[in-house]
């Protein structure tokens, strides 16, 4: 008995010391996550994230650029009403872009002088330069060169705002190169479905990119010495730019603005705690131009819509009704099967808007009017405000009931002694970059918000009365402002605290949210 | 084997020969009650021979003359001298009298060491001191016992959640909660929480590092050694207890009583009052007046709630009293060959929170065998199963209820289903739902089955030899129920003024998981005596398996109402699947060398190989030596003095390796290869897939974590031990910290995990009790523990100067890690100020500004603990009463802000809610200089439209830290044992032992402390980021009761 535990005790000992060690411990493979991806993989979620990331833009811009308002029964916004933002107001915009443009350049890594990824690897060229000039147009100076490195650079140093607008010219040049060597090339891999922006069109990533281009030079004001100042012969975007990887009422995969402002997926409201704002209100309901076209494809109840000027918070103020006043619709107003409608939150389905072609119109309008293209800047002005009707009239599956060039037409009609409708009645230069841009406030209400929110900063246009006293119709400035610049409206955002924390000896200091500006503002 | 044997008697018998006529005794040493009394020393009177007992109290002398007497001594018994040609088959000591530091424990892998021989802190706590004030945790059952160690509860409910941690934290992300060993098994410490208090025999805590070369790395947190009850031999006995505990909320926050709903927002009446609003939940309206207002908008048939516009305490009537029931039986049995004891237990717990359920049922069974004469065979094993029935939204709850004026007596709302005001439809307030609805509509139903085994195998080929083979098995079977059950409003319910009323959509999700250790031993232990010197010397091997896997399903937008099923829901169902698997083997050796029994030279190596690291930085090496030395035996005037009865001094250096990544669901496993995500931004969307690159860096390259520390000290007892003490110094500095950094975000990634950084804990232990009455009839003893405690971040690295803990939003207020300061430190904005401190506010409207970055604003870490305690004992009466004290830190009470929004909160109506000067306050005239302000007033001393509710008071941290410091009244407990005169007439009942006991009856918290009990952590058990106490928690409880407990 005792010999027999003995040998087991000895046969254990040997059993198990001699298993090898190697063997017993080489079981740390993932079996949960993936630990590479092809581009293929990434490039759409990237393009959906940018999608998510834009409507973070666009609620930055409603805000601030006058489309949005607190609405009644809602207390404690603080520094949204007052504008005196700390470091941890908008700070996610900056995490969320970084986040994407990682992706972004990760595709451009992994494609890097491989000719039969071209596509992709201008694809996410184009889309680097897209997420850069937001990053420049909220904070100016911003990790750009030594961005994006990983482990490589734990501190990436700020570059000048200016050499970054310089640069993503370049590389949008550069893209568009990368496209066409990729086309005069063989066995190229398509972008196929991976592309949820353009289908697989490179003759639009072309157009975009030229149109980005165009954004970033125009915008540039004259205050940067591009490389290059022509543009390809592939012309600008001339419909609209929609993300679109197949949104849905589904959780987490409906339209993100619908997710935000309409309904979830299961039907329940979305954040009530914001209304349209009297002032852009204005230019609808004939207080400053007619617009009952637009103002009823975007609003319920239009023109009896709820709205309050920002900052104003009593018990008088609307409160919104479910799905907002952003979801038009008076026949179907059940959370769990509401959409299909026209205006900006559309429903579900419907794709994300990155440049819209009235946007496009109204860019090289301007561009025409200050001498950086050659064209007629009427048309491209009368285009743009079509184009603006085009889209707001659209259905999510993108067919479009009732006439939008005949309502735009109506509209021109009726406005026709403004000069911020009428192109003709703007003379000077200074006027038609002022209906140029008034018309693009309106065309990007709720769309890109954020950048009707830099073309305001950049042109102070639409025009607001600064006096004190102003109405809510008059200026978007918020009630209790506490900005002390002329207009009562802050000039940009702070950095975010995770820049002071965790690259505090890079990040610019003494910036200040009434007196630093982007370098392109007025 | 045989062979090996008759060599060494071979060997023996060389030495005998001197002796002629000798021969070779053996016998058993017991106590009173039959059990083994181990390592009883045996001498043979006028000689230096001399032998040890093993743990089984048997002994073995040769070259014994057949005319020679034996005395048998033993710490804790009087010696005892008899002839060696006697019945020496069991021996019975009997128990000295006094208390005695000095006992032997089970310590690391099970080995039963005398304490004095023991070089590094190591304190006992017994069944009784464990069992005093009937906590249903054990861990409760510990707080305040034991120097060094700090308990908090990270959750309230009817599970309490404890963290226990030894000596500081040393680790700045990883785990630095003590290791648990139950009966020689490493077990998840969640066992703690599911363990049956009864069945427990003593708890060993070992503050250092001391278990590390037995039980791996993990040990370098210190260690508790938990060890079930065995049967006894030859004793047969049944007994039953029963035990109701009351827990009733002991501490609530501090809220005004003056003002109810409304606010400035409202505009002001003709006194300048701001205006009353029936449906608003901030109370910044008139002050109260008596008069019955309208409470919310008139329901759809016209009815209007309505309540007296006065103070009700109502707020806190919503907590109700928990009952708890327990149950507890047990069987102990044993003779000559085996002992076999089994337990139950159900408990049956309501808590504080209404419709709060839980139960717990515990079985052990533990059991030795002796098999043949050489080989001992042990068995435990512990099934425990627990539900819950508790809703998950305690949190908002409580927010919910904050959010109700003081005048609204909430239990009036308790029938929401049959009360048109109570029902969410009708309920007054549209922006913050029913407290009661909250709770009935979000629940959480969870099961765990926890099963822990241990089976061992002691083979004795020879005398000293042991062989011993072990097998452990922990292992949790989960399984969970969310639910939250649909609500669709009426339409006029959303569309009047109650905007904040939206439809609620039905979602369930379930979750299984199972979580599998095991773990095995295989070593040999050798102990011999030669001479003057003794040697005791381990060599073995260990081989642990960690394996789990989760999985989650979960559906929403409920079709069918009441049908939580996951396939009764909408759109795609949300799924998750994670599994892991990690393995580690160790190989030690431990060595303790002891001259004449009053000089022990211990070390210990160990080589651990993991799984969880890159190949070629898989394998550390970790030693440790600790001396002791016993100067009251070794110094021959002390030996007689009258004075000194026990000194020891002792000293320990130690070296731990310990690998901190990930936590204790995933072990760490696959943390060295970056990872892409498949689920963001919705994806996949139907048959399109999309990944991401995931936010951490990873470097390859990890290293485990090095922990070297050093303590000395002495245990001194005095007047024939009348006067017990213990105090140890001790330090450790732990290098290469393994942490997963924020890094900036335009790196493209948010987090690098890397090795940096040094922390460090110094400190001192103490424990001192006085027994000045002990007689026949009195026994009573006093004194406690203390200890000091320096813990600190030394460096984190060259580019990071903090690394945050736990935070409340990103990079906001919370606690963290700050090279050169305590560990942690809470952090979060303050008041800007003048260099001498004061807030400095704005000229015109005295209104003070929030700093722009977070700063440093409170130690987090308790600095001083302390516990007294004394125990009576007077014939059958025993009394024993535990204080527990903290003190020198702070922490930072995320619940004030929601009080001070709400309007609640008692800080907004300190000015009356009138204008206010703000205090301490300077302003900045015109030629840049400080001024004291003693007249700008604040405008609006109102909320709601003014300062208490705005940003300018809530979002500034300093506002809401508050001293740490508290006095509870732990523990308190009077029993009483039904004499044997009495009991002896029933000839069936052995024992009759009646009782009430409270804990956590009295707490005194700091004067600034509005909130809550500060031993909370909101940070969660795995978490170093403490000195967070939040919403999350239900507000402190007392527990008291009354136990019955018979023996048969």
């Amino acid at each position: 008995m005792n010999k027999i535990i003995a040998f087991l005790f000895i046969g254990i000992g040997f059993l198990v010391f001699g298993t090898s060690c190697k063997k017993y411990l080489d079981i740390n493979d993932n079996p949960n996550q993936a630990t590479s991806a092809t581009p293929q993989l990434i490039l759409p979620q990237a393009l959906t994230t940018t999608a998510s990331n834009l409507n973070a833009f666009n609620s930055y811009g409603a805000q601030l650029g006058g489309y949005m308002a607190n609405a009644g029964g809602f207390g404690g916004f603080g520094a949204s009403i007052s504008y005196n933002f700390s470091s941890t107001n908008f700070a996610g915009l900056w995490t969320s872009t970084y986040d994407n443009l990682e992706d972004y350049q990760t595709i451009i890594n992994e494609t890097e002088g491989q000719a039969t990824f071209s596509f992709f690897n201008a694809a996410a060229r184009i889309m680097r330069a897209h997420g850069f000039q937001l990053l420049v147009d909220a904070y100016n100076d911003v990790p750009y060169t030594d961005a994006l490195q990983g482990a490589n650079n734990l501190t990436p140093a700020y570059t000048d705002a200016k050499e970054i607008y310089k640069d993503l010219s370049d590389q949008l040049d550069r893209a568009i190169a990368t496209i066409d060597s990729g086309l005069a090339g063989t066995g190229v891999t398509d972008l196929g479905s991976s592309d949820v922006l353009f289908d697989g069109n490179v003759t639009r990533w072309k157009q975009f990119a030229n149109t980005l281009k165009l954004r970033l030079q125009v915008r540039a004001n004259g205050k940067v010495t591009f490389n290059n100042t022509t543009f390809s012969s592939d012309g600008f975007l001339t419909t609209d730019a929609l993300i679109n990887p197949g949104y849905r009422r589904d959780n987490a995969r409906q339209n993100p603005k619908w997710e935000s402002w309409g309904f979830t997926a299961t039907g329940s409201d979305a954040l009530k705690s914001w209304i349209p704002n009297t002032f852009v209100f204005s230019f609808y309901n004939g207080v400053k131009l007619e617009d009952p076209y637009r103002g009823g494809a975007i609003y319920y109840n239009f023109p009896s819509t709820g709205t309050n000027r920002l900052g104003v918070e009593n018990n008088s103020i609307a409160s919104s009704p479910s799905g907002s006043f952003w979801y038009p619709s008076s026949k179907n107003r059940t959370g769990a099967s509401a959409g299909d409608t026209t205006g900006v939150l559309k429903g579900p389905e419907a794709g994300m808007p990155v440049l819209t072609a009235a946007e496009s119109y109204f860019l090289q309008a301007e561009g025409v009017v200050r001498g950086l293209l050659t064209g007629n800047a009427a048309t491209l002005f009368n285009n743009g405000i079509v184009a603006s009707f085009k889209y707001l009239y659209q259905l999510p599956d993108g067919t479009t009931p009732g006439n939008p060039t005949a309502d735009a037409a109506s509209y021109m009609a009726d406005n026709s002694e403004s000069p911020l409708v009428n192109f003709a009645l703007a003379t000077s230069t200074e006027q038609q970059v002022e209906a140029i841009i008034t018309q693009k406030y309106i065309a990007l209400n709720m769309v890109n918000s954020d950048e009707a929110w830099n073309e305001y900063r950049r042109t102070h246009y639409p025009t607001i009365v600064n006096t004190p006293g102003a109405t809510g119709t008059q200026t978007f400035a918020s009630s209790v402002s506490e900005a002390t610049t002329p207009d009562k409206l802050p000039t940009r955002a702070l950095y975010p605290g995770s820049e002071g924390s965790y690259n505090s000896t890079n990040v610019p200091k003494g910036i200040s949210v009434y007196s630093s500006k982007i370098f392109w503002a007025l | 084997m045989r062979k090996i044997a008759s060599l060494l008697s071979v060997l023996m018998l060389v030495c005998a020969l001197a002796f002629g006529q000798n021969r070779t005794v053996t016998g058993t040493v017991k106590d009173a009650s039959g059990n083994p009394v181990p390592f009883a020393t045996v001498t043979i009177v006028g000689t230096n021979t001399a032998t040890q007992a093993d743990a089984s109290g048997n002994f073995s002398l040769s070259n014994v003359a057949s005319n020679a007497r034996l005395t048998i001594s033993a710490t804790g018994f009087a010696a005892q001298t008899l002839s060696a040609s006697g019945n020496l088959s069991s021996i019975a000591l009997t128990r000295s009298e006094g208390q005695l530091a000095e006992v032997v424990v089970t310590t690391a892998g099970g080995i039963r060491v005398r304490q004095k021989e023991l070089g590094t802190t190591t304190t006992v706590v017994k069944a009784e001191s464990l069992t005093a004030g009937r906590a249903v945790n054990v861990a409760g059952g510990l707080q305040g016992k034991v120097a060094g160690m700090q308990i908090n509860a990270t959750s309230g409910g009817v599970n309490p959640s404890f963290r226990v941690v030894l000596r500081g934290q040393r680790s700045l992300t990883g785990n630095n909660q003590a290791l648990l060993v139950l009966d020689n098994v490493i077990v998840p410490n969640e066992i703690l929480g599911n363990l049956n208090p009864e069945d427990i025999e003593e708890v060993v805590v070992l503050n250092g590092a001391g278990a590390a070369a037995l039980y791996g790395s993990q040990a370098s947190n210190g260690a508790l050694i938990v060890t079930t009850k065995k049967g006894r031999r030859g004793v047969t006995s049944i007994g039953v207890s029963q035990t109701t505990t009351i827990e009733e909320v002991a501490f609530f926050p501090k809220i005004q009583k003056s003002f109810g709903a409304g606010g400035s927002a409202y505009g002001y009446d003709v006194n300048g009052q701001p205006t009353f609003s029936a449906i608003e939940n901030q109370s910044y309206g008139p002050a109260f007046d008596g008069t019955v207002r309208p409470l919310g908008s008139p329901l759809e048939n016209g009815l209007q709630d309505s309540a007296v516009y006065a103070y009700n305490d109502g707020h806190f009537k919503f907590w109700e009293k928990g009952i708890t029931k327990q149950y507890d039986v047990n069987f102990t049995s044993g003779d000559v060959n085996s002992t076999f004891y089994m337990s139950g237990q159900y408990a049956d717990v309501t808590g504080t929170t209404p419709g709060d359920k839980y139960n717990r049922a515990s079985f052990r069974v533990n059991g030795t065998r002796k098999v043949g004469e050489k080989i001992n065979i042990t068995y435990t094993a512990g099934y425990t199963q627990n539900r819950y029935d508790i809703t998950n939204q305690t949190g908002s709850m409580y927010a919910n209820m904050l959010n109700m004026p003081s005048n609204v007596d909430i239990t009036k709302y308790k029938n929401w289903k049959t009360d048109p005001f109570a029902n969410p439809v009708g309920y007054y307030n549209p922006w913050y739902q029913n407290p009661y609805f909250t709770a009935d509509n979000n629940r959480s139903n969870q099961r765990n089955d926890y099963l822990t085994g241990n089976l061992e195998i002691r083979f004795t080929p020879l005398p000293g030899l042991d062989l011993v083979a072990r097998q452990g098995i922990t292992t949790r079977n989960y399984s969970n129920k969310n639910t939250v059950g649909a609500f669709i409003y009426s339409e006029y319910s959303k569309h009047t003024e109650s905007s904040s009323k939206s439809d609620i959509a039905g979602t369930v999700s379930d979750g299984s998981s199972y979580k599998t250790q095991l773990l095995s031993d295989l070593f040999a232990q050798y102990n011999k005596d030669l001479g003057d010197f003794s040697l005791s010397a381990i060599g073995g091997g260990q081989w642990t398996q960690n394996q789990a896997k989760y999985l989650g399903i979960s559906a929403t937008g409920l079709v069918v109402p009441d049908l939580y099923n996951v396939s009764n829901g909408v759109g795609t169902p949300g799924v998750s699947e994670s599994s892991y698997k990690a393995r580690q083997i160790g190989v030690y050796g431990d060595v303790r060398l002891g001259f004449k029994r009053f000089l022990f030279l211990h070390g210990t190596v160990r080589n651990d190989w993991v799984s969880i690291l890159a190949p070629e930085n898989r394998s550390f090496f970790y030693p440790s030596v600790d001396l002791s030395f016993i100067p009251s035996d070794a110094i021959e005037t002390l030996k007689d003095s009258k004075v000194i009865s026990y000194l020891k001094l002792r000293a320990g250096w130690s070296k731990v390796g310990q690998v901190n990544l990930g936590n204790t669901d995933n072990f760490g496993a696959y943390y060295l290869l970056p990872t892409y995500s498949s689920s963001a931004s919705g994806f996949p969307y139907g048959s399109l897939a999309g990944y991401t690159v995931d936010n951490i860096l990873v470097s390859n390259n990890l290293q485990p974590e090095i922990t070297k520390g050093y303590e000395g000290g002495f245990d001194l007892n005095m007047f024939s031990n009348r006067f017990v003490s213990t105090l140890t110094v001790f330090s450790t500095k732990t290098d290469a910290q393994t942490v997963t950094t924020r890094v900036s975000n335009t790196t493209g990634f948010s987090n690098l995990r890397t090795n940096t950084g040094q922390t460090q804990s110094q400190g001192v232990e103490v424990t001192a009790h006085v027994t000045p009455l002990r007689s026949r009839d009195w026994n009573v003893t006093f004194g406690g523990n203390y200890t000091y405690l320096d813990n600190k971040v030394n460096s984190i690295s060259a580019d990071l100067p903090r690394l945050s803990l736990a935070t409340y939003g990103t990079d906001g207020p919370g606690s963290y890690a700050v090279a050169g300061q305590a560990f942690p430190v809470i952090m979060g904005f303050d008041y800007k100020r003048d260099p001498e401190g004061h807030v400095i506010v704005d000229q015109l409207t005295g209104l003070p500004t929030k700093s722009d970055t977070i700063s440093i604003l409170g130690n987090a870490v308790a600095k001083h603990k302390l516990g007294l305690d004394a125990g009576v004992k007077f014939r059958n009466f025993s009394f024993s009463v535990l204080f527990e004290y903290r003190g020198g830190y702070q922490a930072y009470n995320a619940m004030g802000p929601e009080l001070d929004w709400a309007g609640t909160g008692y800080r907004t109506a300190i000015y009356n809610r009138e204008r206010f000067v703000y205090p301490n306050s300077v302003y900045i005239d015109a030629d840049g200089k400080y001024i004291t302000n003693t007249n700008i007033t604040i405008k609006n001393g109102n909320g709601n439209n003014g300062f208490w509710s705005d940003g300018i008071n809530r979002d500034v941290t300093s506002n809401y830290v508050t001293s740490g410091d508290f006095w509870k009244l732990r523990e308190i407990s009077l029993a009483y044992d039904i004499p044997e005169s009495v009991l002896n007439t029933t000839k069936v009942i052995k024992g009759i032992r009646v009782s009430v006991q409270a804990r956590n009856l009295f707490m005194w918290m700091a004067k600034d402390n509005y909130y809550t009990d500060p031993e909370y952590s909101d940070a969660g058990n795995d978490n170093n980021g403490i000195g967070l106490t939040g919403i999350g928690q239900t507000p402190p409880s007392r527990f008291y009761g009354a136990t019955l407990s018979v023996r048969f």
